[in-house]
């Protein structure tokens, strides 16, 4: 098994394939390519912790994001006003069914289910409970990764908010401040989940 | 050359949990390896990168057209409809003075999805030719790419949003047009086609190149 031993100690950037003995690295500390300069690896601050409130804020969060209204419109006296899922009902309302699955989920859809795994596998580290179905779940997990699009969604609100300023009586609703504070939540609990450390943990625990 | 890649090493490195992996030394990058740590198959390199990024990209092309020709929403008031595509409704937002917006959503919808178009063929021919390759900057160039593709989403959300707010019965209604669906798939498939890209290639190629030269 001499092979499986070198390869330990040794790490390859993901751009392009260099081969690098694994640094020590301090938390905080990060590695890069010399070849390419992108990222090998990374360790972060306090991940497991971080990661596990704000993905717990996250999705306390998800549920007023999602409901309440995210902004109104009034003209000539009548008022009409919309949350996330409505956006979603609406189109499956006027035939756009695959744009609305589309909508839902990268809106929806994968932001909860990315807060709920990170949620699930820093409750397992932090409470200690770790199972080898877990090297299952954080290997799934990874497919979800360039699916969010729940900034994106942000900047189209505001588009939409300058748009509609123009010509009509606009009226912000709970739901924007919701669906802000949910896309900071899911933004930093994503980023500060150390998917290096996580591997890490769970091949000394369960590999060999 | 100082730096020996995971390859010539005969190591292969799991795309998804990052570990190194020996692989089968005979049948080199077209085997699958299973991940000794997550247990999930992978290949060395992306199977047929190239041609699954080409394919895409056509896909892609040929989606953008319908995309920018048929109306992308239609603005109801008064029981009248007013059907605008991408580029008539970038003119609009210039004729009310809104310069920024206007800027956002051109850039978004018609620049990005270009740009990646583009970029990608660049790409696959640089690769596949390798004329005037410089993997250090091409590499950074497909990882820009990478970043902008879920961007140009930005006009279906805006329009989504619309239809649901916008919606006061006979006074004004907004509805999308049938250019959001070809357009959703033009972001998909350049962002599959980003995907399928591995910017390994890039480095093998200048690799391969470099080792000709030496022997010659």
């Amino acid at each position: 098994m001499n092979k499986t031993k070198k390869a330990k100690q040794l790490i390859a950037c993901q751009q392009c394939d260099a081969l690098y003995d694994t640094p020590m690295l301090k938390q905080g500390q990060s590695a890069k390519c010399t070849r390419c300069g992108s990222m090998l690896t990374e360790r972060k601050v306090d991940s497991i912790e971080r990661s596990f409130f704000w993905s717990l804020a996250g999705i306390i969060l998800s549920v007023p994001a999602i409901l309440l209204p995210i902004m109104g419109v009034t003209l000539v006296g009548q008022y009409h006003h919309a949350s996330l899922l409505d956006c979603i009902l609406a189109l499956i309302d006027r035939g756009f069914i695959m744009i609305a699955t589309l909508v839902f989920l990268f809106t929806l859809a994968i932001p909860v289910v990315r807060l709920l795994g990170a949620f699930y596998i820093t409750y397992s580290f932090k409470f200690n409970r770790l199972k080898p179905s877990l090297l299952y779940f954080f290997r799934a997990h990874h497919y979800l990764d360039n699916w969010a699009m729940l900034n994106v969604f942000m900047l189209g609100i505001v588009v939409s908010m300058y748009k509609l300023l123009d010509d009509t009586e606009l009226s912000v609703n709970m739901g924007l401040l919701a669906f802000i504070l949910w896309l900071i939540c899911s933004t930093m609990a994503s980023s500060a989940l150390d998917q290096d450390y996580i591997w890490q943990e769970l091949e000394n625990e369960f590999v060999d | 050359m100082l730096i020996k890649t995971a390859q010539e090493s005969g190591l292969a490195r799991c795309p998804k949990c990052h570990k190194l992996n020996g692989m089968n030394q005979n049948s080199g990058n077209n085997a699958q390896v299973q991940c000794m740590r997550c247990q999930g198959l992978f290949y060395p390199r992306k199977p047929h990168s190239l041609q699954y990024t080409l394919a895409w990209n056509i896909a892609a092309l040929i989606a953008f057209i319908p995309a920018n020709l048929y109306p992308i929403m239609i603005l109801y008031s008064m029981g009248i409809g007013d059907p605008n595509t991408i580029l008539s409704g970038i003119g609009e937002f210039i004729d009310h003075g809104l310069y920024p917006i206007a800027v956002i959503i051109f850039a978004a919808s018609i620049i990005v999805p270009l740009i990646k178009i583009i970029g990608l063929f660049l790409l696959v021919y640089r690769v596949h030719t390798g004329v005037r390759l410089r993997p250090d900057k091409h590499s950074k160039f497909y990882h820009v790419l990478e970043f902008l593709g879920p961007w140009s989403m930005l006009d279906v959300f805006v329009v989504a949003l619309l239809v649901a707010v916008v919606e006061l019965g006979f006074v004004t209604s907004v509805s999308a047009g049938p250019a959001i669906n070809y357009f959703t798939l033009t972001v998909i498939f350049t962002m599959i086609a980003a995907n399928s890209f591995d910017p390994r290639l890039l480095w093998d190629k200048k690799q391969g190149i470099e080792n000709i030269k030496e022997k010659n």
